[in-house]
Parts: C-alpha cells; sequence; structure tokens
C-alpha cells in the first residue's frame, strides 16, 4: 500500500472534503497562502479561494466564536484551525460553553458541524505555552467530541468523519506525528467515532495510549515481547465518544492494565479511563492499574530538560515489569 | 487619524554621551541577535527564534536613557531587543537561550519569551502573543495605586494588536487614567500575513486608540531620535498623571518570521529598500559622523568592544551547568 506522512493525510482529508461540500469554510492564522504553519492546508486556498479559505487576524477567541456563529446558521461547515491547541485556553468559553452548549441550552434547535483543528505535543523547545495536551480539560466538557489520531491512516479517516459531523469535534494532532509515514489507501474510507482500534494484540497486558504514545508503546511492546511480555496496545481514538467496550474486553482478558499519555499525569485522560475500567471491571483486575503522563509541572522551554517531561519506551517497559511482577 | 510624528531633530541639540549611548545598544541588540544565529546554527539553541534585527532603533530608542530600573516593561516576541536596552545582562538572556543555569529562569529556559527580570521592571512575557496587553494595565494600576511616578510600556506586535485583549487593555488604561504607554512594533506581517490583510482601521493601528480619547501617533521606528523624542513626551505625559499614549512605530524585519522561514511571501524590492534606505544602525550612524559628533574609526572601535562583551556573556552562559532534572519541579509556587 502507499505510505504518506501525517501531515499528507491530513491535507487529502481537508481536500476531499471540501471538494465534496461546498458549505465547508476554513480559516485561522497563516491557513491560506502559507498553507498553515505546520503546512496541513496547503494548496487549499490555491485552489478553493476566499471566502471558502482565509486568514484570519489573531484573535483566537473570535475564530472559535465566529465558527459557532457560521455554524448555527445552518449554512456553513467551518474548520478552523489554532496554531497550537494550547490556544484553546484563548477561546475556552467559545469551546467549552458555546460550541459544546449552544445547541443543548437552545433546547436543540441548532447543529454545531464545527471541526477545530489542534496542534499538540511537546516538540522541539516551544515552552510551556507552545507544547501542551490539554485534551482531557475538554472531556469534562459535555457537547465536545475528542478525537486523537496516532497514525496517518486514523488523522485521514478521522478527519473525514469529523467534518462530516453534525457535532462539534475538537481535533488534537500532535506535532511530532506529522512526518511520521503510513499505509493510507488510495480509496475513500471514513473511521467511526467511538471504535478504539488494538494496534497489537497481547494477552500478559493491556496498553492504553493516545496520540504519539500509541507509537512509543507499540516501541516498547516489541522491546517487551523479545522478554518474552506480550502487551496489547490500544489506541482510543476519540476520547470522547469513549469504547469502553474494547478496552473492557481486553482488561478482562489480561487482567494488567497501564495506560500511557503525554497529558499531564493528575487530571488527564487516563485517570477517566482508569476510573471506568475499575468502575466496570475491577474483580478482572491482577494488579492496579498503572499511569504514565508528564510531570504535573509547567512545561520547560530547555530541550535537556524536555525530555523529562515526554514518556518514553523504557518508563513504560519499567512500569509493565512493575505491573506483571504483582503475583496473582 | 493618528498624526505622523515629526520633529526637527539636531544632533547639536542632545548631550552626546547619550547620542553614543544610543548607537551602542543598537549595535549590542544586533550583535546579540547576530551571535545568536549563529549558535542556533551550531545546534546549541533550539530554532524558535524570531529575530530581531532590523528594529533596533524602536526599541533602543524608547528606552535608553529614558525609563529607569523602576519602569516596568513588558517586551515583544522579536528578538531581544527591549531587554538588551532595559540592561538585562547579557549572559543571562543567552543562559535563558542556552538552557543553563546562568540563564534569568535558572536553566528551564526561557526562549525569546519567558525571561525576566524583576530588579529592572522586566516582569516578564506570555508566548500568547498580546496577552501582555492586559497584564500592562494591572501593573500601571498597581504603580498609581501605590502612589509612585513609575510608567509601564508594553511592546506587541502588529499581529498581536489584533488580540481581543488589545481593547479591553486600551479601555482600562483610559478609564482609570493608568501610565501605561503602548508601543505596537508594526513591521507589517504577522508571519505571512500583511498588516493590510487582517485589520479592519481607518488607516493606522494607532487610530483604535483615538476611539478610546488616547493621545496616539504613528511614527518612523527607524529613527532612533524621533523614538526617543516621541517616548519621552509619553512618559512625561504618564508621570504627571495625564494617562496612557499609544505609539504605532513603523519597522521592517530584516529576517523571515522564525529562523528557516522561507520569507518568501514579501516583495523583494521592499526588503531592499529597508536594508539599504531605512536600517537604523545605518542611518543613524551617517549622522553620528556627518554631524562630526565622532568618526568612523570610533564607532568601528567600539562595534569591536560591543563584540568582546558578547562573547564573554555567551562564554559566561555556555561554561554554566545544564540543570539537574529536578530543576522542573521548583518554583512552581513561593
Ligand atoms: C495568541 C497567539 N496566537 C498565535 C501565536 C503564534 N504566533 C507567534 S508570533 C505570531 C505573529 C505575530 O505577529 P506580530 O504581532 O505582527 O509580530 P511580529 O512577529 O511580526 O514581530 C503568531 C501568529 C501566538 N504565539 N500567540
Amino acid at each position: 500500500m502507499r505510505q504518506i506522512t501525517m501531515r499528507e493525510a491530513l491535507n487529502e482529508a481537508l481536500h476531499e472534503e471540501m471538494e465534496r461540500d461546498e458549505s465547508t469554510v476554513l480559516f485561522g492564522e497563516d491557513v491560506a497562502k502559507f498553507g498553515g504553519i505546520n503546512k496541513v492546508t496547503q494548496g487549499l486556498y490555491e485552489k478553493y479561494g476566499a471566502p471558502r479559505v482565509y486568514d484570519t487576524p489573531i484573535a483566537e477567541a473570535t475564530i472559535v466564536g465566529a465558527a459557532v456563529g457560521m455554524a448555527i446558521t445552518g449554512h456553513a461547515r467551518p474548520i478552523p484551525e489554532l496554531q497550537f491547541g494550547d490556544f484553546a485556553s484563548i477561546a475556552f468559553d467559545e469551546i467549552f460553553n458555546k460550541m459544546g452548549k449552544w445547541r443543548f441550552m437552545h433546547g436543540g434547535q441548532m447543529e454545531m458541524p464545527i471541526t477545530l483543528r489542534l496542534p499538540v505535543g511537546i516538540a522541539g523547545g516551544a515552552g510551556p505555552e507552545h507544547s501542551q495536551s490539554p485534551q482531557a480539560l475538554f472531556m469534562h466538557g459535555p457537547g465536545l467530541q475528542i478525537v486523537v489520531p496516532s497514525t496517518p491512516y486514523d488523522a485521514k479517516g478521522l478527519l473525514k468523519t469529523s467534518i462530516r459531523d453534525n457535532n462539534a469535534v475538537l481535533f488534537f494532532e500532535h506535532k511530532l506525528l506529522y512526518d511520521m509515514k503510513g499505509d493510507v489507501p488510495e480509496e475513500e474510507y471514513l473511521i467511526p467515532f467511538g471504535k478504539a482500534d488494538i494496534k497489537r494484540e497481547g494477552e500478559d497486558l493491556t496498553i492504553i495510549a493516545t496520540a504519539l504514545q500509541v507509537q512509543t508503546s507499540l516501541e516498547a511492546a516489541e522491546e517487551l515481547s523479545n522478554q518474552g511480555v506480550e502487551a496489547e496496545v490500544i489506541d482510543p481514538r476519540t476520547l470522547a465518544p469513549l469504547d469502553m467496550e474494547t478496552i473492557l474486553n481486553s482488561v478482562r482478558k489480561t487482567g494488567r492494565v497501564l495506560i500511557v499519555h503525554e497529558e499531564s499525569k493528575t487530571g488527564g485522560s487516563g485517570a477517566e479511563i482508569a476510573a471506568q475500567i475499575q468502575e466496570e471491571a475491577l474483580f478482572d483486575l491482577e494488579a492496579p492499574i498503572k499511569r504514565i503522563g508528564s510531570p504535573d509541572v509547567p512545561i520547560a522551554q530547555s530541550i535537556h530538560l524536555e525530555q523529562f517531561y515526554r514518556p518514553n519506551a523504557q518508563q513504560i517497559i519499567n512500569a509493565v515489569n512493575e505491573i506483571i511482577d504483582v503475583p496473582v | 487619524m493618528a498624526e505622523i510624528y515629526q520633529r526637527d531633530v539636531n544632533l547639536e541639540d542632545y548631550d552626546p554621551d547619550l547620542l553614543i549611548e544610543l548607537y551602542k545598544t543598537m549595535v549590542k541588540i544586533r550583535s546579540f541577535d547576530e551571535n545568536l544565529i549563529r549558535l542556533m546554527q551550531e545546534g546549541k539553541v533550539s530554532g524558535f527564534y524570531h529575530s530581531g534585527i532590523g528594529s533596533e532603533g524602536l526599541s533602543a530608542g524608547s528606552i535608553t536613557k529614558l525609563l529607569r530600573d523602576e519602569d516596568y516593561i513588558y517586551y515583544n516576541h522579536r528578538g531581544c531587543n527591549q531587554k538588551i536596552a532595559k540592561g538585562v545582562p547579557l549572559s543571562k538572556i543567552y543562559g535563558d537561550f542556552l538552557g543553563t543555569i546562568e540563564g534569568t529562569t535558572k536553566g528551564l529556559g526561557a526562549g525569546i519569551v519567558h525571561s525576566a527580570d524583576p530588579s529592572r521592571g522586566v516582569l516578564g512575557q506570555a508566548g500568547t502573543i498580546g496577552s501582555q496587553l492586559s497584564l500592562a494595565v494591572g501593573s500601571a494600576f498597581a504603580s498609581q495605586m501605590k502612589g509612585t511616578d513609575q510608567v509601564t510600556i508594553v511592546y506587541f506586535g502588529d499581529g498581536a494588536a489584533s488580540r481581543e485583549t488589545m481593547h479591553g487593555s486600551l479601555n482600562w488604561a483610559k478609564l482609570y487614567n493608568l501610565p501605561v504607554i503602548y508601543i505596537c512594533e508594526n513591521n507589517e506581517y504577522a508571519i505571512s500575513c500583511h498588516v493590510s490583510e487582517t485589520h479592519g482601521v481607518k488607516a493606522h493601528i494607532a487610530d483604535w486608540s483615538e476611539g478610546y480619547g488616547i493621545p496616539n501617533c504613528v511614527v518612523d521606528g527607524n529613527d532612533v531620535l524621533l523614538m526617543h523624542e516621541v517616548t519621552k513626551e509619553a512618559i512625561e505625559r504618564a508621570k504627571k498623571g495625564r494617562g496612557p499614549t499609544f505609539i504605532e512605530a513603523q519597522t521592517f524585519r530584516h529576517r523571515g518570521h522564525f529562523e528557516g522561514d522561507p520569507y518568501d511571501y514579501i516583495d523583494k524590492a521592499v526588503l531592499q529598500d529597508w536594508k539599504d534606505n531605512r536600517d537604523p544602525i545605518k542611518n543613524f550612524k551617517k549622522q553620528l559622523i556627518n554631524s562630526g559628533l565622532t568618526t568612523e574609526d570610533h564607532l568601528i572601535n567600539l562595534g569591536k568592544q560591543v563584540e568582546e562583551e558578547i562573547l564573554q556573556a555567551i562564554e559566561i552562559a555556555e561554561n554554566a551547568p545544564m540543570p539537574e532534572r529536578n530543576r522542573i519541579y521548583e518554583g512552581l509556587f513561593a
């Protein structure tokens, strides 16, 4: 099968969906002529031009607020981008209260077909306000769907689904995955929300991971396999809706769980997943659930210190060994 | 509409020490920047850097010998121009880029934003550009409340001016008559977007402040003496309790938005014109020599001294150790 990068996969999804639906409108800072600071929106301005593709002022609250206003008319399907997912903080009211609640608050009379693209993650010394992974904040907000792809294949299929969906989507892209290559078929496909993917099968324990940490976990799983431990690696792909069924089936099989994400540990998405596992399958567990996240402190700008935030394969291996060592 | 600030400036009217200091500050800023880019090319510093080359006059003019240590600044995210003019030790700024414990952040690393030196009134900066506009009115409010004559200058780009915080800040500044000076470093571009593509204005960004009744003007930010004059007037106004001023300073960046930016979205001829005819250092040097105040040789010597000072600062910063891993757990709370 052909291999393309996640950046190319996302770009293809945008091209295909903008071609398919004339009500799509893509906007954000430097997304038009420049093709986006991460070059994900390249070629769209040349093809569709303004007003369907345009550069906005640097005003994140207005970008998201305007997307809501467009969406609820029923005439537009906005695909806004924030240059860094961290800037969701600037548009917090517009995301948390408006995108998430406007429809419900007004008795369900309007739709919210917005896909807000949010590049996240620690990537090369960008500092405390350009490196975060704020996904979990929004799990607490009703009315928001949260998509977190880990491969080019998933990125393309999930982005297409997001754009077609009539409800609000926060689409988180880990910046270190943009250059990652993977199989992506030429033919069209969609990936449904709420369907986790088992990235690797195994009998001994379940690793639940998102974004870049899916790749790190797969790397660790290979190494563990050499030691005779077979890990099952599950990528939920969407944190909301969350596919607990796939996760619980795996947990019931292995009895041991490690959750890995780059989000900081306290209050990260792993906290919610762990809580739900124990609610449903406590007596299937043979060891306490472990979580790995980045430290609960702001992300230092220094590249030297940055390495101490992003979970690595060795940490995963060590944690797995601790879990495995718990006697039955 | 905003006044275009013009004054007849005669070098004879100025203290020669001030003139030399202005020149030296600009040269220091540029040399700092060029050496930082070298460190980046050597792989010692992360590439998240927005060079401030081409806009040194704006910072030297508005700070040097005008602001005291107790006056506050919020610098912008382009170069280290204002931090250097405000006197933050060069080794400390380099330390923040290199991530050694010499930095103001003692090893956390700061890049362009997040260096701070409260002892010199440098209160830090946001990674979210334009957020400093809200903080600035708070700092000015605190000075007013305490009854001091401190002023706060907030620097920001044309792009940052389009943040919602701009308007919240202007409203407060006027409403509470705050001793705050807005200096908009208008280099015409915000990454790839020309100011005309992203700003709804009468003619100038400064016109926005007119709507709030704030005295304002547009000035050639690459004319260091004009910058000095216009800021001096604004500082006097603030100190006399007459409130805020908005200064839009025109300039242009010589390099791309970040190191590695192809910078192919601008008109090459326009850039060349700014480099050839509107370089703040080149022009001021000519003025100084033509006035007979100094000689080319003297200025070359001065440049060498500055370079020496820069290299020493880099050596201090590079020789300091990297922090231990547990540095990241220190300093979250007082
Ligand atoms: C709130 C926020 N939005 C976007 C960015 C990304 N960003 C960094 S610099 C920049 C352009 C700033 O342009 P301007 O204010 O004109 O200053 P210049 O870089 O031209 O000096 C952008 C969009 C950011 N850091 N913060």
